[in-house]
């Protein structure tokens, strides 16, 4: 309470002190207030290092994939920080690996979903009538089938591999994206510069692309937050399903499967995959709440 | 108040012939067909088209559709291809395993998570709340397979206090149900504290402690019911997903629900089971979504008043 009542004190002064200031360093201010939001920002950060250097952290071929039997199935020492898994590979270096595909699973899902949610949610917004009845009718539709039936329904009849997964998640995310972008655009459609930019005779899409959606990004960009989340969940679901990556790729989904074969007898091969997973959600959760208390400050108490 | 059910009923029909449309378009898309399943391995091509037709698979799809629809209409969702019995048979035959784990898991989410969350709300920024919201983060960031199979390794081959998996009698319900239920008391928590926020510094409970109106009653009666309908919303989200089937939570507890059922067919390509479980669990959902709204009338007299609007009663 009393840190609390210290924080907003110190705010008050810091915002009588740079009240010039943008409005992305405002809401930078208020992000790095929050130990949360930074906690998690620092730990997707130092995932994404990984993620795109692993092919210089690891040789593929022989640290991540080779096999290596004389080693198999030993528990965590100093030099199988995570043990080895049934065919003698470093747990480690695979789920080190793995950091890499369910990032760009993720990542690669949800701009999908974004690109085609924002344009639908913005085009049902901005125009009313019919074509927002149409698509919102649809997007009812996508929406009422439990995402990991769908996901897993689009993997079964598409086959399963990483490029199918990524379009299953990045579908089954659209809806989501697409009513977030319309009640967004429905709050700023009506405003006067908007009609002011109509009047001088700017065309609608120029206008939805500079106009409209700059002033609806703050919900948007906290559900991407979010929603890389999930998605990281999803991928990890469909691949423990055997509905995901294909084997050999250490997906943390099919890592945890894999072991759950050895859970009587080597149950580490099923709590660390399962530990890397919750860490990245954790620091993706973490990040899109502070992220949603920064840029809406009066939603914060 | 009649004339609103009505109009919500007739509101799900577009929705589920859109989603057994989808469904049945996107299954199309999967390789193989029924021959491939039926153990046609022997036949000559004439036969298999013959066998196709006695299917009618060699229609176009608009047509196989249709003849899916006028089946629908007699509560025939046709036969798996493995089985050989009736798929709405099936679904129903399941849907009661599946219905325990939710109502368990959804009940003593509701039973923790309410009190929980306007405990936080009351206390913010307290020790209490602090450990709760952290606890409500945990529990939306963690992927309930590995929570499943965490709780087997140490409660079930450990310390040998439940079943690890299969449903045989009351103490196998215990796991699944927690494994499910960690997640739905997680945002449950949540929506309670955030909504309970929003009301508790309103004038009209200041003037109901004016009045002398007892505290517990104040923040029982006059709070949480005005913080109730973004919580009743979640509840029946939460209940319709897990009548859904939790399919993985079904897979790791080996659970003979719906969820292990849709998951089956797909591994074993059976269509129309497919299909089918994935159309009744949508009216599943749409039933339960449904009844939500009509409690709401019953929570809000606003919203009563709303529906009952032009008519003078």
């Amino acid at each position: 309470m009393t840190t609390e009542r210290m924080n907003n004190e110190a705010r008050v002064s810091v915002v009588k002190k740079y009240k010039k200031r943008s409005q992305m360093a405002e809401i930078w201010r208020r992000l790095r207030m929050n130990k949360g939001a930074m906690a998690g920002l620092v730990i997707v950060s130092v995932l994404v290092f990984i993620a795109v250097f692993a092919d210089v952290i690891l040789d593929y071929d022989t640290q991540v994939t080779g096999q290596n039997i004389m080693e198999r199935l030993q528990w965590p020492s100093a030099k199988h920080w995570m043990g080895t898994d049934e065919m003698g590979r470093d747990l480690f270096a695979r789920i080190l690996y793995g950091t890499r595909i369910s990032l760009s699973v993720g990542l690669v899902a949800v701009a999908v979903a974004l690109l085609f949610g924002v344009t639908l949610g913005s085009v049902a917004g901005y125009f009313g009538g019919v074509v927002e009845d149409v698509i919102m009718r649809v997007t009812d539709i996508f929406a009422s089938v439990p995402n990991i039936l769908m996901g897993i329904v689009i993997v079964a009849a598409l086959g399963a591999n990483t490029l199918n997964l990524m379009i299953a998640i990045g579908v089954t995310s659209v809806p989501m994206f697409v009513r977030i972008t319309r009640a967004a655009v429905l709050t700023v459609r009506n405003q006067e510069y908007v009609e002011a930019a109509r009047a001088v005779g700017i065309t609608e899409a120029k206008i939805i692309a500079t106009h409209i959606l700059p002033n609806c990004l703050s919900p948007i960009v906290v559900q991407t937050t979010l929603r890389v989340a999930s998605a990281i969940i999803s991928a990890s679901s469909l691949s423990f399903l055997g509905l995901g990556v294909p084997v050999p790729s250490p997906e943390w989904g099919a890592l945890l499967s894999a072991g759950r074969q050895y859970l009587r007898t080597n149950s580490y091969l099923t709590f660390f995959p399962g530990l890397a997973i919750l860490v990245t959600v954790l620091a993706l959760n973490m990040l899109g709440d502070g992220l949603r208390d920064a840029l809406d400050p009066k939603l914060r108490k | 108040m009649h004339r609103y059910i009505f109009k919500r009923i007739l509101e799900i029909i577009p929705v589920i012939l859109g989603v057994s449309f989808l469904i049945f378009c996107i299954m199309d898309l999967a390789p193989g067909d029924a021959t491939s399943v039926l153990g046609a391995e022997g036949m000559t091509t004439e036969q298999l088209a013959a066998l196709r037709h006695e299917l009618g698979l060699d229609q176009p799809l608009l047509m196989r559709y249709l003849n899916y629809m006028r089946g629908m209409l007699h509560g025939n969702l046709g036969t798996s291809y493995i089985s050989g019995r009736s798929v709405v048979e099936c679904y129903f035959e399941r849907l009661p395993n599946t219905m325990v784990l939710a109502f368990a898991s959804i009940g003593v989410a509701i039973l923790l998570s309410i009190p929980l969350g306007i405990y936080s709300a009351i206390h913010g920024g307290s020790i209490a709340d602090n450990i709760s919201m952290v606890g409500a983060l945990l529990g939306l960031s963690i992927p309930n397979f590995w929570l499943g199979l965490l709780l087997i390794l140490w409660l079930s081959l450990g310390l040998g206090l439940f079943p690890s998996g299969g449903m045989k009698g009351p103490a196998s319900v215990v796991l699944p149900a927690i494994t499910i239920g960690t997640e739905l008391m997680a945002s449950l928590t949540r929506t309670t504290r955030s909504s309970m926020l929003d009301v508790i510094r309103q004038d009209y409970l200041r003037t109901a402690r004016a009045k002398g109106t007892p505290e517990s009653k104040v923040i029982w009666v006059h709070a949480l019911r005005n913080a109730l309908i973004p919580i009743v919303t979640i509840i029946g989200t939460q209940l319709g997903h897990a009548l859904g089937g939790s399919v993985l939570t079904e897979t790791v507890f080996a659970w003979p629900g719906v969820g292990r059922l849709i998951i089956d067919s797909i591994t074993s390509r059976d269509t129309p089971m497919v299909t089918g479980s994935i159309i009744l669990t949508t009216i599943t959902i749409s039933i339960v979504l449904l009844l939500v709204d009509i409690i709401y009338a019953f929570i809000d007299p606003r919203i009563k008043a709303q529906y009952a609007g032009g008519r003078s009663k």
